[in-house]
């Protein structure tokens, strides 16, 4: 097991997490079985505290476990110093059979856990809390994931062997990989491309429409199709070497910690792009998502692109 | 205007110890009424206040002023229902004793962070009101007790609330000072203001201003 600063950090957190979530969970079942906001019972005035509770409970859980994500990307990173053959984070996470699962999991409960505070926020507009019953019930499910991955997360850090060699992010995301990452350098460069702008510009015409479902399928698309050009194009131009494909390398501080700004860019804009599909809510609400969504993608597809134009100007070549 | 349906409140203190502040009690208030509800010490009259002013929620019943049913809404809006709706003058003024008079009547218009020629126009009429305008500038902590209730009831009275609720508001008063405060009293109700007055001070059972006097024993309603 690995335990430095940032790992106790990090696991002290999650069993502050896991005591607080147990005590939301046990609410959440009690509130989604039993509310009825027209009774004026004594069961329903308690359970409009303990939902008040629990709502506060877990909106601060997720509030912190979204920038706790960076922090995550961060201490994996550090931790890569003291493993041999690690270069970056790419290193620990294939350092065991957790990582990548783990990894996967953080991310898609960045979605979950940014949902659950729409939801809520949205919720306590309204004097008659009408997501009540709904935001308790996402949470109940929530838990799970939520709870898999500190398990996860345990696993990984207690399973980290630092006399083990690892694999470097230059073997890892390489066309020679065996691995599934392998599968992303088939892609032709100008279909990627292609698909990559092809979005981003459907996204546009579907935002001057004002069709937010589609703007909403566009947005899920977009965030694939950007991860899989990332790490097959434009991240080749960040570190300048055609050979060069990792998604951690350009967190570190050589590259001006520019990976947690390309990221941050890329999930705020995916966020709020999706969640307009999802969401029922007055026009004015949605226009605001809508545009907060397309100022983010907007900058991620600047920044990305900005690297290969500069790269052509000050070489006169593409990679 | 105000309606108590069923209300029930119970202060559980510990597993095996409650108090039962209100049993099952209705009560309905028409607006521009001045109510007295009278009881001893622990009879519960406060907590009716609480209650209607959206500082607490029963354990089972409900609450409703202007339609509107107060008990059940969520922290937030609660706070907003009493900003907009209810003047408070508590029996130990609940002033802040290191700020001035005028700095002390106008904190319930600061959450609203109206503009400052709005809040001099309502800050002068209030003060001219209840007679404290020359002492605007001295610090509360200075002022005799009469005159602290003053800037209490200026205090209560300048978001122009419905509803004013006054909690034992002459228990440190002199029979002099409480008579100058129910004179204030008297020309809210003329101003159609719902005034709830909790109290055991026998001055005011026998006003001929007074619509109704309810009798509280034990949590209960005594008929």
């Amino acid at each position: 097991m690995i335990l430095s600063p940032e790992v106790i950090s990090i696991l002290i957190l999650d069993i502050v997490f896991v005591f607080f979530a147990l005590i939301a969970f046990y609410l959440s079942i009690r509130i989604s079985l039993y509310w009825d906001i027209n009774s004026t019972s004594k069961m329903q005035y308690t359970l409009e505290k303990q939902s008040s509770l629990a709502a506060t409970i877990i909106k601060y859980i997720f509030i912190i476990k979204l920038p706790l994500f960076l922090f995550f990307i961060f201490t994996l990173d550090k931790i890569s110093n003291v493993l041999t053959g690690a270069m970056c984070a790419a290193g620990v996470v294939d350092a065991t059979s957790y990582g990548t699962y783990l990894f996967i999991l953080k991310i898609i409960n960045i979605y979950l856990f940014g949902y659950w505070l729409m939801l809520h926020y949205l919720d306590i507009k309204y004097e008659n809390l009408p997501y009540v019953k709904l935001k308790f019930r996402f949470f109940t499910i929530a838990f799970f994931v939520f709870i898999s991955e500190i398990i996860l997360e345990i696993l990984m850090f207690s399973s980290i062997d630092i006399s083990k060699m690892v694999s470097c992010c230059g073997t890892l995301y390489s066309s020679s990989a065996t691995s599934v990452i392998s599968s992303i350098f088939l892609i032709p460069t100008s279909v990627l491309l292609s698909l990559f702008y092809g979005i981003f510009l459907m996204m546009i015409c579907f935002y001057y429409l004002k069709n937010r479902y589609m703007f909403s399928i566009m947005n899920f698309l977009f965030i694939i199709v950007s991860i899989i050009s990332l790490i097959s194009f434009f991240g080749t131009y960040i570190y300048e070497l055609p050979t060069h494909h990792c998604p951690f390398c350009f967190l570190q501080k050589d590259y001006y910690y520019v990976g947690y700004l390309i990221y941050t860019l890329l999930f705020i804009g995916t966020f709020y792009g999706i969640s307009v599909g999802i969401i029922k809510q007055k026009n004015q609400y949605i226009q605001k998502k809508l545009n907060i969504s397309l100022i983010f993608n907007l900058l991620y597809v600047i920044l990305v692109s900005a690297y290969p134009l500069i790269y052509y100007i000050k070489n006169g070549v593409w990679l | 205007m105000i309606k108590l349906k069923n209300i029930t409140k119970i202060y559980q203190m510990n597993k095996n110890d409650k108090v039962i502040a209100l049993n099952n009690i209705n009560l309905h208030f028409k607006e521009g009424e001045l109510i007295v509800l009278k009881g001893s010490s622990g009879s519960g009259k406060s907590t009716i206040l609480s209650l209607i002013a959206a500082l607490s929620k029963p354990t089972s019943g409900e609450v409703i002023v202007d339609e509107k049913r107060i008990s059940k809404l969520p922290d937030n809006f609660a706070a907003l229902y009493r900003r907009e709706n209810i003047g408070f003058v508590f029996q130990k003024y609940n002033l802040i004793p290191t700020l001035s008079v005028k700095d002390n009547i106008i904190q319930p218009l600061i959450p609203a962070n109206p503009p400052e020629d709005e809040l001099k126009v309502k800050l002068d009429n209030v003060m001219k009101r209840f007679s404290i305008e020359h002492k605007k500038d001295l610090i509360v902590r200075n002022l005799s007790g009469g005159e602290q209730q003053r800037v209490a009831i200026a205090r209560a009275h300048i978001n122009n609330p419905k509803i004013i609720i006054a909690d034992e508001p002459t228990a440190n008063l002199d029979e002099k000072l409480s008579l100058d405060f129910i004179k204030i009293l008297k020309q809210l109700k003329e101003s159609n203001k719902t005034i709830i007055v909790a109290t055991h001070d026998p001055l005011f059972f026998d006003l001929d201003f007074v619509d109704k006097v309810i009798e509280i024993y034990n949590g209960n309603i005594v008929e």
